[in-house]
């Protein structure tokens, strides 16, 4: 080994591509120690365990005489990586490495590591080889732990940044040998990640010989703090390290937890409210309106395609090159040897581009391929399309860009300074938008309490699990076919014909099924390079970011900064609402602006305000690109004003209930802005179901063990539906009779997941009398389907009910035309049922003729058809982007708080909304779930960080999407159907709807719980901690 | 974009004896996906961290994304693919699809791996169980209480499946 350099020993190698991906270079020799029987497996050695270094964590876990003679040690492989890591993931990897989360557990039980040594084998305390001089190959065979004793008191505690399969903050070990009541040794050790393995000798010292019942816990936590060594990285500071690493230790081992208690709960009443007639939303009481989904079971199998899974012969492999600055002049972009490689058959940049080069949705501003400058580290300056990814790699790496740097512009405040570098030539100021009624100053100087804070939410990515890509050809007619997971493809087309200045007739765009969007899929993502690549080379291309460059150039929700400040009267009744909003667009626009106006539209939530002033600004930075995400700027401002209500409620004396019913906007009024808003407004009746929730009488205060404070809150959602008054909103559908005779429903809508294809055969089924599986939807292909408008903004519910109650009569009539024609009856004498049509009337269940039948006695031409389109409803008001369409509900979340590490655990959410009629009840509820989880996600543990420009967490080990352990222990989702006599606008979208009002929920059962309302998203535990004096 | 030479390996693939040469370090996702089309199993984060990937290796669920050529010589390998043969495999689709437990999909074929190979191995498995053998898995969608549904319902249902066998 030494006599190679470049060489690297491997075990398990589930570190490697980690590694690489953050630029370690790849050895030239990798030493696989895998086949070394020798080194693996756990034997009993006198009174310790020997454990062979390449014994899998897996092993080790299920291993017996680990289980029942090392239990810290098995709970700390509990709590390292994934079932599948442990797999392959060795012990002698995790503790080789020197940062590995078990280190410090093995250092707690006096681990004894067997080496080889060039000089041959040694022997040497685990904490003296990791303090070793690296530059010598040294392998490490076994590791020798004493077996515990069963009298023995010990404790695990591995913190960090989500409930499960999370990189460490810091992991701290304890182990104490009590003999006679007395401590007769004491190992404590801390770990993981940024902090070096050390025991922690001050504390030990202190603890060995003193009797259990006197030690003092209080001097034991101030010496830890000082004795612990830990630094700062971007996600958590040193010192909330050495404080939670002291909290875990001194509870762990039989102190009370840092800090004093005082119950803060709040009584709620419960007397004489009458739940609303809610149906609980679950499979086994869904009966008959329990459906499988049609896509699930080719999904669950693995065989349905999804359009990043096309594999063909003689199909190129493309690639983006990125800019990786994020702010420069380019000077000059040279391709010439990226074209040399063999194996590359096309290299495109922004001299390809033969339309406009500029996307994005409202305003076009981002370049296709960057000409002049880059604008985040993300852009696209160029791409390739070679035989095989591996070549594709080396073009990239061959394409010449020579940049100038510019100033960053990383801050969203001082990206609006005067003199801030400019990163569009107009200024960073996107978008300015701000409403004044009534007299602020005078409202606030009649408030007799008012409540201020600035809320702060995060850069959460949508996560999708399926990232940006696709495929795409030239069909032999010359038609461009571009396949790339998408919400619009009509859009898609049309943006994709202004790039390439080509007729939109002469482009075909699929975009469904995708693997997940969220609105992050809303904006064009890999189409212009696809399309570019392909019109290029004349060859089939397919094109799919990996995640970390996903993460790099996909778009973010905007984070923004929301001051609130509102006052009420001594009766508690609204008087002034201020709102400022500064949200960063990061580099282009896309929706950014839509989100900024959804935003100040719920600027006061469902409730009744004499006078408000807002205002709202947008500005471009070189934090990547932001734009559409589930909730679109509601979600953010409904964090807000929730909280400041059960704030208010405090501050006057008022019960949350209490406050919210004497200001809730009642039925019938206008909107926010002025506006006529639809009717079927159920907020007293979200207001009775919060308050008739089961959840009021689950525990709360501390928890058994003292070790939590658990706390209920909840908060009203209100929600628009459509993209509002200012963009046009054209939608429409189509059904017809297809030649093998199913009922084909013709929609431009994108299956990403939220059960569209259930729902159109709920809604045609129900419309038209058929049965769900007469129905086949055919969605997400502009030559296929009639363009139906986005599938975002909760509106696809409503497009497909439309459709499917406009189109379902006509359609009917000429199927029975054609049948009775056929059978030679009269066509009123028929009626289309489940399978085909038969006599009206008629219950002896035959068919007059099937559908097949049918289709197959007709020429095509003649095909039952019938097609509509309209505009989505819109609001009167044209200022503002003024919703007309409402979806309502109230969220409850029970929360337990950690008073070791600040942290929170969702242990109830429950959900009650009020959506109009279910198309599909499962979608329904799985829009209501999933909406919670990424709420939730959004409230605790997620935030894209970045500096200058770049992002802390490269990918899924950094950013903390939630994971099973995260989710509520309980979840229970409701829903209230009935619509007021005569609506005319039926079941309303639910998709974000489930995310509503989550986060305020929680940070209102914060407030429950410890008496302090968190106003920053994600929650950060430290300030928690300080919060509950635990800090101390 | 290997640094490392080419080298044979041969291993079982959904129970048939397979051959093949290339770079060391060449992953087995890309030999399934792009290799053998294969596409199964899907990428998510290509770090081991979202299960999307996740195959059997041996019988116990492992990520593809970080498995390299040398490490699958002589091992037995089951994509999605694989399991369309095997008994407990429908039992457990079958019950998962009828909760309709996924939403998108792409997390669903590795979310089977994990639970299939869970409750083999324990076919008592309670939520706590359940949720333990998930925590490599990463669903966006779902909020993941229906997969929880689905798979307390697929261990109830292959319960009596299994006495069947070993009567």
């Amino acid at each position: 080994m030494a006599a190679k350099p470049g060489a690297r020993f491997v075990s398990g190698g589930t570190a490697l591509q980690l590694d690489w991906a953050r630029g370690e270079e790849r050895p030239a020799r990798l030493v696989d120690l895998g086949g070394i029987a020798a080194l693996r497996g756990v034997s009993l050695d006198g009174g310790r365990l020997r454990i062979g270094a390449l014994t899998s964590l897996a092993a080790l876990l299920r291993d017996p005489q680990v289980g029942a003679g090392l239990p810290l040690l098995h709970a700390a492989l509990q709590t390292t990586a994934g079932p599948a890591v442990r797999t392959l993931a060795t012990i002698g990897g995790n503790v080789a490495g020197g940062t590995g989360c078990l280190i410090p557990a093995l250092l707690a039980l006096d681990a004894t590591a067997v080496v080889a040594t060039e000089e041959g084998q040694t022997v040497l305390p685990l904490a003296s080889w990791l303090r070793r001089d690296r530059a010598s190959p040294q392998l490490l065979e076994a590791l020798l732990v004493p077996v515990q004793s069963a009298e023995a008191r010990w404790t695990w505690r591995k913190v960090g940044l989500r409930a499960a399969f999370t990189p460490g903050v810091i992991s701290a070990a304890g182990l104490l040998d009590i003999r006679d009541e007395r401590v007769a040794s004491a190992r404590l050790a801390v770990g993981s990640g940024v902090v070096a393995p050390a025991r922690l000798s001050g504390a030990e010292a202190m603890l060995a010989g003193a009797p259990l019942g006197s030690i003092d816990w209080t001097a034991l936590h101030a010496l830890l703090v000082i004795e612990i060594a830990a630094s700062d990285d971007s996600f958590r500071s040193g010192r909330y390290r050495r404080i939670v690493a002291a909290n875990a230790l001194v509870h762990g081992l039989g102190g009370r937890p840092p800090g004093r208690f005082a119950a803060h709960n709040r009584q709620h009443s419960l007397t004489d409210v009458a739940a609303p007639d809610e149906v609980l939303l679950m499979r086994d009481s869904a009966g008959e309106r329990w459906h499988v989904r049609p896509d699930g079971p080719g999904k669950i199998a693995g065989r349905l395609e999804y359009l990043t899974d096309r594999r063909e012969a003689g199909m190129l492999v493309g690639r983006i090159k990125r800019a990786g600055m994020p702010h420069a002049r380019i000077v000059s972009i040279d391709t010439a040897a990226a074209e040399a490689l063999p194996g590359v058959a096309a290299v495109v940049t922004h001299r390809d581009i033969a339309g406009q080069n500029a996307f994005g949705i409202v305003v076009q501003d981002q370049p296709a391929f960057c000409f002049d400058k880059v604008r985040h580290r993300g852009d696209a300056v160029a791409a390739v399309a070679a035989v095989d990814a591996e070549t594709a790699a080396r073009a990239l790496d061959l394409i010449e860009v020579v940049y100038e740097p510019l100033p960053l512009v990383e801050d969203p405040e001082a990206a609006l300074a005067e003199d801030a570098p400019r990163v569009h030539d107009g200024g960073n100021l996107r978008t300015e938008l701000g409403l004044t009624h009534g007299d602020v100053e005078a409202g606030f100087g009649a408030a007799a309490h008012i409540v201020e804070d600035v809320y702060v939410t995060p850069r959460q990515m949508h996560g999708f699990m399926e990232t940006e890509g696709g495929h795409a050809r030239v069909e032999p007619d010359g038609t461009l076919f571009v396949a790339a997971g998408g919400q619009h493809g009509g859009r898609d087309r049309m943006q994709l014909a202004r790039i390439l200045g080509r007729p939109e007739e002469t482009i075909r765009v699929v975009t469904s099924p995708t693997g997940g969007a969220f609105g992050g899929k809303d904006e064009l993502t890999v189409q212009p390079a696809l399309a570019l690549l392909a019109l290029k080379s004349g060859k089939p291309v397919r094109l799919q970011l990996d995640r970390a460059e996903s993460v790099l150039a996909g778009q973010k929700r905007n984070p923004m900064t929301i001051r609130m400040r509102t006052g009420c009267d001594a009766e508690g009744r609204l008087v002034a609402q201020e709102v400022e909003v500064l949200a960063d667009a990061g580099a282009y626009a896309s929706l950014g602006p839509g989100v900024l106006e959804t935003a100040l539209e719920h600027a006061c939530g469902p409730y009744l305000v004499e006078n408000v002033r807002t205002r709202g600004r947008l500005a471009y930075t070189n934090n990547g690109v932001c734009g559409a995400f589930r909730g679109f700027g509601a979600n953010q401002m409904t964090y807000a004003v929730e909280c400041q209500l059960d704030r208010l409620a405090v501050a006057a004396g008022l019960h949350p209930f209490a406050i919210r019913a004497l200001n809730l906007r009642r039925p019938g009024m206008k909107g926010y802005l002025g506006q006529t808003v639809s009717g079927s407004e159920r907020l007293d009746e979200m207001l009775a179901a919060a308050m008739a929730d089961p959840l009021w009488t689950k525990p709360r205060g501390l928890s058994q063990d003292g070790s939590e404070i658990l706390g209920t809150g909840w908060a009203l959602a209100y929600q628009g539906n459509g993209l509002g008054t200012l963009p046009p909103d054209p939608a429409g559908g189509a059904l017809r009779l297809a030649p093998d005779g199913a009922i084909e429903a013709l929609y431009g809508l994108d299956e990403m997941g939220q059960g569209l294809l259930a729902s159109i055969q709920g809604a045609v089924a129900q419309a038209l009398g058929c049965a769900r599986a007469d129905v086949r939807p055919v969605t997400g292909d502009t030559g296929a389907a009639p363009d139906s408008g986005s599938t975002t903004a909760s509106r696809g519910t409503y497009v497909v009910w439309r459709v499917a109650e406009t189109t379902a009569k006509p359609l009917a009539q000429a199927l029975c035309t054609a049948a009775g024609r056929l059978l030679g009856r009269e066509a009123a004498s028929l009626v289309v049922v489940p399978g085909g049509i038969a006599e009206r009337g008629s219950n002896s269940g035959d068919l007059a003729i099937s559908f097949a039948d049918l289709a197959r006695a007709l020429p095509a031409d003649e095909l039952p058809f019938a097609a509509t389109s309209f505009e989505f409803p819109k609001s009167d008001v044209f200022t503002g982007n003024a919703r007309l369409i409402f979806a309502f509900g109230a969220t409850l979340a029970r929360v337990a708080v950690s008073r070791i590490t600040g942290q929170l655990r969702v242990l109830d959410l429950n959900q009650h909304t009020a959506a109009g009629p279910m198309l599909d009840l499962a979608a329904y509820l799985g829009q209501l779930e999933g909406g919670g989880v990424q709420a939730l996600g959004f409230t605790l543990t997620e935030d894209a960080l970045m500096r200058e420009g770049g992002h802390l967490a490269a990918n899924l080990d950094g950013y903390m999407l939630p994971s099973i352990g995260d989710a509520p222990l309980a979840m229970a989702s409701f829903a209230l159907e009935d619509l007021d006599p005569g609506d005319p606008f039926g079941p309303r979208g639910t998709g974000e709807l489930g995310l509503a009002a989550v986060s305020p929920a929680i940070a209102n059962a914060v407030a429950d719980a410890t008496g302090h309302w968190p106003a920053m998203a994600p929650l950060d535990p430290e300030w928690m901690l300080d919060r509950l004096g635990g800090a101390a | 974009m290997s640094g490392l030479d080419g080298i044979a390996v041969s291993f079982r693939l959904n129970g048939e004896e397979r051959s093949l040469m290339a770079a060391a370090d060449r992953r087995l996702i890309d030999v399934l996906r792009d290799d053998m089309v294969l596409t199964g199993a899907k990428e998510g984060c290509g770090v081991g961290r979202c299960g999307a990937c996740t195959v059997l290796l041996d019988g116990e669920p492992a990520n593809a994304c970080l498995l390299m050529l040398w490490q699958f010589e002589g091992r037995d390998v089951v994509t999605p693919e694989g399991l369309d043969a095997e008994t407990d495999a429908a039992i457990l689709r079958e019950a998962l699809a009828a909760e309709n437990a996924f939403q998108c999909g792409y997390c669903a074929p590795g979310f089977v791996m994990a639970l299939l190979s869970l409750l083999r191995r324990n076919p008592d498995a309670n939520e706590a169980d359940i949720r333990a053998g998930l925590e490599g898995n990463i669903c966006r969608c779902t909020g993941y209480h229906s997969i929880l549904r689905g798979a307390r319902a697929a261990a109830e249902a292959l319960r009596p499946a299994r006495a069947g066998d070993h009567p």
